[in-house]
């Protein structure tokens, strides 16, 4: 395998030695693109209380392509579909090199307390949502509850 | 190259197959929408022209375990097919198919389904019988 460049080794270092509050970002021993992530539900969202586990890849593109990032929790959520897949603007045309790691799970964990039904990836979940957003809230918790709580992991 | 995970493997050959952008001949998908493992999927394989099988849709399943794709996946015909690699339950049997037998990890289902499209229109299978259209195992 190549050397790994400077950059990544670099956001790694900071990402244990300062990491950011709510969020774990580890290396996988076998391929130091490869990362097990976890983020807190931020406190005032339906997500509250709940650690979800993510993944997340840096491709040799990287960084001139986005990292790619996907929930292994199950999440209910209008810009999270079934498969984890999220739908968010950094991650896609609004990359810019200029951004990290750790950007990048900051919008994520923005994004889980600023949900926007108006973009979505998860159709059903984003109509839902528009329909009646306390439900939508409540289900939400309600997923949290029952896959993303700490007790139950 | 740095190896791509299997996950996000996975989620690369979904996109092509969700998105249709790979060849023509043939289709795959997840067979559950919220398989977050992505295992299970299915697969369909058109028979190839001036072939036994020309004009006949043939069903597959395809399971990719935990190491995909440093292991090639399990492949089961579901359509009743007569073709050396597939044993009597529908099974593509490694030993007998060459892409899974020498297996890389840079194959992808889509290189599965295509090259055993292949095999179906070689000649040396082209003019085998077929069971009647629709069985299935």
């Amino acid at each position: 395998m190549a050397a790994l460049p400077k950059r990544i080794i670099k956001e790694t270092e900071r990402l244990v030695s300062d990491p950011v509050p709510g969020i774990t970002a580890t290396p996988s021993e076998d391929n130091l693109r490869y990362f097990h992530v976890t983020i807190e539900g931020p406190s005032a969202s339906p997500y509250a209380g709940g650690l979800f586990k993510l993944e997340l890849y840096l491709p040799d593109d990287y960084p001139m392509c986005a990292p790619k990032v996907r929930f292994l929790t199950k999440i209910y959520h209008p810009n999270i579909d079934k498969l984890g897949r999220i739908c968010l603007d950094v991650l896609k045309d609004n990359w810019s090199p200029a951004l990290q790691i750790r950007t990048i799970l900051l919008s994520i964990q923005a994004l889980l307390a600023a949900p926007n039904p108006d973009d979505p990836l998860a159709n059903d979940v984003a109509e839902d949502w528009k329909k009646d957003e306390q439900a939508a809230i409540k289900m939400a918790q309600e997923w949290t509850a029952k896959y993303a709580s700490t007790s139950s992991q | 190259m740095s190896k791509v995970p299997r996950n996000f493997k996975l989620l690369e050959e979904l996109e092509k197959g969700e998105k249709g952008l790979g060849a023509e001949s043939i289709s795959y998908g997840l067979s559950s929408q919220d398989d977050i493992s992505m295992t299970y999927w299915n697969g369909t394989i058109l028979g190839p022209p001036h072939s036994t099988h020309e004009n006949r849709i043939y069903s597959l399943t395809i399971v990719c375990g935990e190491e995909y794709p440093t292991k090639p996946p399990e492949v089961k015909f579901i359509s009743k097919i007569n073709l050396p690699c597939v044993d009597e339950q529908g099974n593509v049997v490694p030993s007998a198919f060459d892409t899974l037998k020498n297996w890389k990890r840079t194959y992808t289902m889509e290189t599965i389904l295509l090259e055993l499209r292949k095999s179906m229109a070689s000649s040396a299978n082209k003019k085998l019988v077929q069971p009647p259209e629709g069985r299935t195992y």
